[in-house]
């Protein structure tokens, strides 16, 4: 999370809304906000309902996989990246800017 | 009937057993094709509403809210207090 904090400001300027969801409940997220200095919204999938509707849920851990989406405006899916390849987001920052999005 | 009231509660009894039984494999069904599969590029990513906390409310987040605003990235994370 922390990574695209770093990466708020460039994400932003290509009017792209960035969320985090887990499935820590809203408070223990809001907590894990505040300790790193995340600014977006944490969402809380508590019971993890959505995580298992998107194919994300991993039985080993109990809960998400590590997973970034980028979806456009269209509502359609962009870029992602699965777990090792999703802690560097740079994939999905440096897909932003590109003009395809700019619609 | 008096006599006929033990008759009614073994098929009450007997009803509940099955519906009790059959409860399982039907709850077992419904977590199973509640289980997706990971939307690929190019897919619709399908909408959901979830909640976050902003120190004094909880606050309704859709996807659809940003359909034909914003570019969303959706992060979904292990843990919250581990890296990455």
């Amino acid at each position: 999370m922390k990574n695209f904090q770093q990466n708020l400001k460039a994400l932003e300027a290509t009017d792209t809304q960035v969320l985090g969801v887990s499935m820590d409940s809203a408070f223990a997220n809001k907590a894990f906000a505040d300790q790193i200095g995340v600014t977006f919204p944490l969402l809380s999938d508590w019971g993890g309902k959505v995580t298992h509707e998107w194919g994300i849920y991993k039985d080993e851990y109990q809960a998400p996989r590590r997973v970034n989406f980028l979806i456009g405006k269209d509502g359609k899916i962009l870029e992602e990246q699965v777990d090792k390849d999703a802690i560097d987001p740079k994939k999905i920052v440096d897909a932003c800017p590109r003009p395809t999005l700019k619609n | 009937m008096q006599r006929r009231l033990p008759k009614m509660a073994a098929a009450a009894m007997l009803a509940a057993a099955l519906a009790f039984s059959t409860a399982v494999p039907i709850a077992a069904q419904t977590k199973k094709s509640a289980e997706g599969t990971m939307p690929k590029v190019g897919d619709v990513a399908p909408d959901f509403t979830l909640q976050y906390f902003d120190g004094k409310d909880r606050k309704d987040v859709s996807l659809s809210q940003y359909r034909g605003k914003k570019n969303v990235v959706l992060a979904f994370y292990v843990f919250a207090f581990t890296g990455g």
